[in-house]
């Protein structure tokens, strides 16, 4: 451990580790005006309520058959596994339905449902900003005196941070759905047991934690594949790093997001 | 009019443009010639604010560019048409959208009288019946020809063209060159082409500028170009 420590400081110190840190830090720093960018005002309102909804069902409404696809067949899987191991008579059956909610509810319906929308989100939008940029049609709407940040990114970021709960909570629908019919297929507990379990200990608290945790993450996947695309060089090639690096960076932050998240609200 | 003076631009430690001083006149055709790499780009969008000049000035009538806010950079962007080399068409709208699309931003006009104008637009430029077609399902001849109805939809005062007619058939690159050179003179525009097409510097250069490595080397109209002394211009011809 100390050893680590020391080699982990000597690098930091490195002419590599600085000039690490300082990128790093620059790309914070540019991540911060290119915000203020995107949330000054709209030109037009009528315009930008326009694109909200072009927007909405590009980003959000598109991903709903994914999202009840995965959640319908997780909620099943979960259902089994969690009932196969706990095979123990002491312990009632009813906890197959309870766990699969907390499990549904505190994990799979916002983090691992975001990471999923990282990947298919954060490729469509770093990918269509930064097509739109190597050919210079992002230089063409600041020629006319558009504000392209505001126009492009704005509604992307709205939509994708105020709708992403329902997102979550279709998931959290369609995993119990899922159970259940596996569940009544099945019969590894009764269907009655099921529901009793799913109903037993309800917390609402933990929605709102979870529908906040989607926020968050949807305004990370949206506003970082924003600005990776915008700032997009170097062709064709420059725009398929862009959304790689897009994805890798959401998907970490997603993750120490949640752990940050967790922490403040739950303990 | 447009006035540059003593502009350098560089991108980290290569200088691009050095010490380039011009003067761009209303109703003409003003030119940018040189070789593949030599800097016209970079001049074109430091003109318009796309870029930051190290050092140098540019002069819009009475207006430093350097000095403006973001709000009076957005006002006279407005006054200022361009069509990029690639033309830059917006490949979520149709060709009569990009069209309205400064129109949307820039005015209050009523829908009807945007059609009207974007109509205008599209008839001077001869693009007809493809209203409702996307950028990609039209040739480059007819792409570059809705990017000038585009840049002229706002009647702005600069038009900047950067290659207009490269990549196209020498018939239909006369075609734009003229076009462009009957909108200067009809609406009186100050009009900056980047271009090294010699038929265009030949048939509507009225002040024409070479750069060679980021230089102005020369200057001087269309009459003079080939009793120029310059040895690099001398040679950028014959190479042509
Ligand atoms: N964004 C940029 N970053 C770094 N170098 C650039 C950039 N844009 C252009 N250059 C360099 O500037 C030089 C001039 O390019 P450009 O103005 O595009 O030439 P052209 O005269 O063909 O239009 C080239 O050597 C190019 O490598
Ligand atoms: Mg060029």
């Amino acid at each position: 451990m100390w050893r680590a420590t020391r080699r982990f400081s000597i690098f930091v110190c490195s002419e590599q580790g600085i000039s690490m840190i300082k990128e790093f830090i620059e790309s914070v720093g540019r991540y911060c005006l290119f915000l203020k960018m995107v949330f000054r005002k709209p030109e037009k309102w009528r315009i930008f309520w326009r694109q909200l909804l072009v927007e909405s069902e590009k980003l959000i409404l598109s991903s709903v058959l994914l999202v009840c696809v995965i959640s319908l067949f997780i909620g099943g899987v979960l259902v089994i596994q969690i009932a196969s191991n706990i095979e123990n008579p002491f312990i009632d059956r009813m906890n197959v339905g309870y766990m699969l909610r907390e499990i549904l509810i505190l994990e799979f319906c916002s983090t691992i449902v975001a990471l999923i929308l990282a990947g298919k989100m954060g490729s469509n939008i770093s990918s269509e900003i930064g097509s739109m940029r190597i050919t210079d049609q992002i230089d063409a709407m600041d020629m006319m005196g558009v504000n392209s940040a505001g126009f492009l990114v704005l509604p992307k970021i709205v939509s994708a941070t105020l709708l992403s709960p329902l997102l979550m909570l279709l998931s959290l629908a369609f995993g119990l759905l899922g159970g259940w019919v596996v569940v009544s297929l099945t019969g590894i507990i009764g269907p009655n047991q099921y529901i009793e379990g799913i109903k037993y200990c309800y917390n609402g608290f933990y929605v709102i934690y979870s529908g906040f945790k989607m926020a968050l993450f949807c305004f990370l996947i949206s506003s970082i594949a924003s600005f990776k695309g915008y700032y997009a060089k170097g062709g064709s090639l420059g725009v398929g790093t862009a959304s790689t690096q897009a994805i890798v960076t959401i998907s970490i932050l997603i993750l120490l997001f949640d752990l940050i998240v967790t922490q403040l609200m739950l303990y | 009019m447009i006035k540059v003076e003593h502009l350098y631009k560089s991108f980290g430690n290569t200088p691009i443009l050095q010490d380039i001083s011009i003067e761009y006149l209303p109703g003409k055709c003003n030119m940018v010639i040189g070789a593949s790499g030599s800097g016209k780009t970079v001049l074109l969008k430091t003109l318009i604010g796309l870029y930051e000049p190290d050092s140098g000035s540019i002069w819009y009538g009475t207006e430093d560019l350097a000095s403006m806010t973001y709000d009076q950079k957005k006002k006279l962007r407005q006054r200022i048409g361009m069509l990029f080399q690639a033309s830059a068409l917006f490949d979520f709208a149709t060709v009569i959208d990009n069209i309205m699309f400064p129109m949307d931003f820039c005015t209050s006009w009523s829908r009807r009288q945007k059609i009207e104008r974007a109509r205008f637009c599209l008839d001077r430029v001869n693009v007809r019946d493809s209203d409702h077609k996307y950028p990609n399902e039209l040739s480059g001849g007819m792409q570059k020809r809705v990017g000038i109805a585009r840049a002229i939809a706002l009647n702005p005062e600069f038009l900047f063209c950067d290659e207009p007619n490269s990549g196209l058939d020498p018939y239909t690159s006369s075609l734009i060159d003229e076009l462009i050179s009957e909108i200067t003179k009809e609406y009186n525009m100050t009009t900056v082409i980047n271009t090294h097409d010699m038929n265009s510097i030949r048939t509507i250069g009225d002040n024409i500028g070479f750069i060679c490595n980021g230089r102005l080397l020369w200057q001087g109209d269309s009459g003079g170009i080939s009793s120029a002394e310059c040895p690099e211009l001398r040679k950028f011809l014959r190479i042509q």
